[in-house]
């Protein structure tokens, strides 16, 4: 560790997938993520943002090693992931980096008691540690993640949970690793809203007490704002803003982010008059031309959004943004203020 | 920090019932399904035979001589054979062989097909590819012809040989079915979580996948001992087994053989045959129940009208319709069916509905409010097989709860119509859009095709769709663009009152505003009434005239959208509203609800909420009725002295 002392914890340089679709003789491209570079610092809740079929999820599933990237590289603690050949790395990177799934209905194997899954990654990472020490593992993780009296919640099986519960099972699983960063894909949108606070809340005090961080993968931007300290904005496979929070959300930079945050609905605020305009198209990423993704939607376009694809670019402090038009008026304003 | 407030505390969860196994759960089932008790008993019935015969046999089944074809009698049940055996006798020796061979073939043919099945479906790509073709080619061959050929030439074999052959042979069907349930478990998150854990693959077959197959392994099984019995006893009877063994077909051979029905020796031809009709039997029947047991939507439930009847409690009161409402629901209840007893979904619920009115049905999953918007819109049945068991539902001014199939069908779509939350689910894949307006549009009214094409083209405008996808299919358009054809066919007939179930659940935030915007455009146009249910109170907040928050089947709150929002008055309502991160303004620590809403089956006593609310005290114990205040209704004890006051004045 002393050896990467600036290095964060995860960081991806021009990470892609591609997924090819279509019959033999029509084979084409999905670029599902495209170039992406981003970092995640020790004990920091990084949102990933952005609408389905933005690449979300796969970026999840990347770096959870479930899919192998096209192109581009993983460094975890500085160390590239394609370098791990052995099992025992493979393991862990696994142990270091759990993820926590959307769905708390399909997560959980319905054949077992809820344990299973805890006790499988004790026994597959902790092995040494002995019996009677991962027995009380398994009692801490679940009183970490409010299921008590452990002891009784222990033994009951999925069906007999709230799915609020069965979300607390995924991160209990997750926190049996000693993680150092979860991954966790849309972990409160299938849950009523009434208990999404619940969970939000407990990833927010993990992070406290056990300094993990995590990757938030939503396409809910208050609850980012709620846990996040940074967020990233994805669209069409593209990483297009980035920054911290507050920041992003109150002014945002990427027409993009601009729409995304005006059509949240927020009853304590007065409706928008712009919003039924654009119709929320999702854009094509089969085989996609060079140029701007989010070009036939944004009412900035200019000449260059058809042919250069802009690159995610430094705006202001720690802001970042992948569009010609705010680069442009970030020039500008730099120049005034000299 | 501080530990967790607890969200889910165990003290307030629905299940109260110690762990149990779904195994037990399964176990229970089989004891309550009539067909898989008898088929047990009669197994259980054979199984004592083919372990006991030395006892119960009242002969040995060879060697000692009576008189040759004896008729029945009181010694000789059955009669005796054309070499002076009991018929009765050999019958129960010969069970033991019978069920050997299902057992064996049954072990050999689930190991088989479990093993290919499963690895066809979880490794996929080419080795399911070469598997599924060995699987339909076994599948495809004429197997009695083959086991002839295989079995004359192994003349005389043992049984052995004959459980091989039918074992190897008879796996292929259980394979194509154990492969298809795999193949929808594949993308599962549990078997993806194991794979990020770390699991290796085969302990994910063995370990993750195979465990939630058992109920589809036993049926497998069961199917090919059923085979077994009637093959073996097919070969045996045409000789192809060893004639001297002691089975119910090796009795056939020598009962036809010696032309037993023609020479007064019907009970040796016969009974055989009915053993093996009643072995088969066992099998099919315990296999048919294992199928009714893993596959619920086979099962058959009634609510049962004595309980049912007992649960409404309050009687509508006779009151003429409002001319000025174009709905009225009074006193609605809706009670499903369940193993356990009838689920009360929808407990007497009141709602009025002004014409051009926006109402917003709020709650949380399994609240009852789908099952509210199903009974109105009269589409109880499957899913959502409810009952409805009291209660008025007045649409302009008519019982729709009285309403026959057919008065039903000449207002439905053309006065009112219902958009369902999936369009992928509502559309039909294989016809244009074009074509599915042309059924609603025949089925409703007498179009010409040139009116019907006018129509078509001039509703899907209303909804910004270019009429060029007239001509496509559901999966040509986008999810927002689905929703929007749905809600173009909903407009047909410019019905009064348009009930939409969650319409832009399955949209992104972007897409979901922009066609509430739409919605809201085109009731201020068109006039028409809506009731919308949704799980999202912020999604209606700008755009419903009134909101009914629904808790546990009943109506918590009822009143002004804006009042609402403002000036929420159950603690519900409150917690709900509390539960939101805001996008904008302070950023302030939320707490959420904690628990869980209750199981229906058991409510709380008194008041539903009182498990998690703030403010429960020994009032709460009593069901609270619904107090107005303010002209909003609210089901709530903190409320009951604005109803005093208001009694006062």
């Amino acid at each position: 560790m002393s050896e990467h002392v600036n290095e964060p914890l995860l960081r991806t340089e021009g990470l892609t997938r591609h997924f090819k679709v279509g019959k033999l003789f029509s084979r084409q491209h999905l670029h599902a993520v495209d170039d992406v570079d981003l970092t995640i610092g020790r004990g920091e809740i990084v949102a990933l943002v952005g609408e389905s079929g933005s690449g979300k999820s796969t970026i999840a599933r990347l770096l959870a090693r479930v899919y192998k990237p096209t192109r581009g590289e993983i460094y975890f603690e500085g160390k590239p992931l394609s370098r791990l050949r052995t099992r025992r790395e493979r393991l862990a990177y696994a142990s270091d980096v759990p993820m926590v799934f959307q769905d708390p209905y399909s997560s959980i194997n319905p054949a077992y008691r809820v344990v299973h899954g805890v006790r499988r990654a004790l026994l597959l990472h902790r092995r040494a540690e002995g019996r009677k020490v991962r027995r009380g593992e398994v009692e801490r993780v679940f009183g970490e993640v409010g299921l008590v009296p452990a002891g009784a919640m222990i033994g009951k099986f999925p069906h007999e949970l709230s799915g609020g519960q069965r979300q607390r099972v995924g991160f209990a699983q997750a926190l049996a690793f000693r993680p150092k960063l979860i991954i966790a894909d849309e972990p409160v949108s299938m849950l009523d809203v009434s208990i999404r606070i619940g969970i939000l809340n407990l990833m927010s005090e993990l992070r406290e007490r056990e300094g993990v961080s995590f990757l938030y993968i939503t396409h809910d931007v208050a609850s980012a704002r709620y846990i996040a300290d940074r967020v990233l904005v994805m669209y069409a496979g593209h990483l297009v803003e980035e920054g911290p929070t507050e920041d992003v959300l109150q002014n945002p930079k990427h027409p993009y982010t601009q729409l995304l945050v005006s059509a949240v609905p927020d009853p304590r605020a007065p409706l928008g008059v712009s919003d039924a305009a654009d119709v929320g198209e999702p854009p094509k990423v089969v085989n996609p031309e060079e140029g701007c993704r989010f070009r036939q939607r944004c009412p900035y376009r200019i000449a260059v959004c058809d042919t250069v694809t802009p690159e995610l670019r430094e705006l202001g402090p720690r802001r970042l943004a992948a569009c010609h038009v705010a680069q442009a008026d970030a020039v500008q304003a730099a120049a005034q203020a000299r | 920090m501080s530990v967790p407030a607890v969200a889910d505390s165990p003290s307030v969860a629905p299940l109260e019932t110690p762990a149990r196994r779904p195994g037990a759960d399964l176990w229970r089932a089989v004891a309550r399904n009539r067909k898989a008790v008898v088929g047990a008993l009669l197994l259980l019935f054979f199984f004592v035979l083919a372990i006991f015969p030395g006892q119960i046999a009242p002969y040995a089944p060879t060697g000692e001589e009576f008189g040759r074809g004896l008729p029945p009698s009181s010694a000789h049940w059955f009669g005796t054979t054309a070499y002076g055996q009991d018929v009765l006798s050999q019958l129960i020796w010969g069970t033991r062989q019978s069920l050997a061979i299902a057992f064996a073939v049954g072990g050999l043919a689930t190991l088989i097909s479990v093993l290919i099945g499963v690895s066809a479906a979880y490794f996929g790509g080419f080795t399911d590819g070469f598997l599924s073709l060995v699987t339909d080619v076994i599948l495809v061959i004429p197997i009695f012809p083959l086991i002839i050929v295989i079995a004359a030439y192994e003349r005389n074999s043992g049984m052995v040989t004959l459980v091989v052959v039918l074992g190897l042979l008879g796996w292929s069907y259980g394979a194509r079915q154990l492969r298809s349930q795999a193949l929808s478990l594949r993308n599962r998150d549990f078997l993806e979580a194991a794979r990020v854990r770390g699991e290796r693959g085969l302990y994910v077959v063995f370990f993750e996948i195979l465990p939630t197959m058992t109920s589809l392994i036993v049926a497998s099984f069961l199917g090919a001992a059923l085979y077994a019995v009637l093959f073996a006893a097919g070969l045996q009877f045409i000789g192809l087994g060893d004639p001297n063994s002691q089975s119910w077909g090796t009795m056939l051979y020598w009962a036809e053989n010696n032309e037993a029905l023609g020479a007064g020796m019907a009970y040796w031809a016969i009974m055989p045959g009915v053993c093996i009709a009643l072995l088969g039997a066992a099998f099919a029947l315990l296999n048919y129940a294992f199928d009714e047991i893993s596959n619920p939507a086979l099962r058959r439930r009634k609510l049962e009208q004595k309980g049912a009847e007992s649960l409404h409690t309050a009687p509508v009161p006779e009151v003429a319709a409002d001319p000025t409402k174009i709905l009225e629901v009074r006193g609605l209840s809706v009670a499903y069916a369940s193993d356990a007893g009838p689920v009360v979904a929808v407990d007497n619920v009141d709602l009025d509905l002004g014409r051009g009115e926006f109402l917003g049905i709020v709650g949380e999953s399994g609240c009852g409010k789908s099952t509210l918007l199903y009974a109105i819109a009269r589409l109880l049945g499957a899913p959502l097989a409810g009952e409805i068991t009291g209660g008025q539902i007045l649409f302009k001014g008519r019982d729709m709860v009285t309403l026959g199939e057919r008065e039903l069908r000449h207002i439905r779509w053309r006065e009112y119509s219902v958009v369902m939350q999936s369009a992928m689910n509502a559309l039909n894949p294989v016809l244009t859009v074009e074509a599915q307006m042309r059924d609603a549009l025949e089925a409703h009214s007498k179009m010409s095709k040139r009116e019907m094409h006018a129509r078509a083209e001039e509703v899907l405008r209303l909804v910004s769709i270019d009429p060029v996808h007239l001509h496509s299919y559901p999966h040509q358009l986008s999810g927002g663009m689905r929703q929007r054809a749905m809600i173009a066919m909903a407009l047909l007939f410019t019905p009064d009152l348009i009930i939409m179930d969650e319409p832009t659940s399955a949209l992104d935030v972007v897409a979901q505003r922009s066609l509430m915007v739409q919605i809201k455009e085109l009731q201020e146009r068109l006039g028409f009434a809506v009731i919308f249910v949704t799980h999202d109170m912020s999604l209606v907040s700008h755009f419903s005239d009134r909101l009914l928050v629904m808790y546990a089947a009943q109506v918590a709150e009822y009143g002004d959208t804006r009042q609402l929002f403002e000036r929420p008055l159950h603690p519900y309502t409150q917690g709900l509203l509390e539960a939101f991160p805001s996008i904008r303004g302070e950023k302030v620590r939320l707490t959420g609800i904690p628990g869980a809403p209750p199981d229906l089956l058991r409510p709380p006593s008194g008041c539903r909420f009182a498990p998690r609310c703030p403010h429960v005290h020994e009032r709460c114990m009593i069901g609270p009725p619904l107090y107005e205040v303010d002209g909003d209704l609210v089901r709530c004890v903190l409320y009951e002295h604005e109803r005093e006051a208001a009694l006062a004045q």
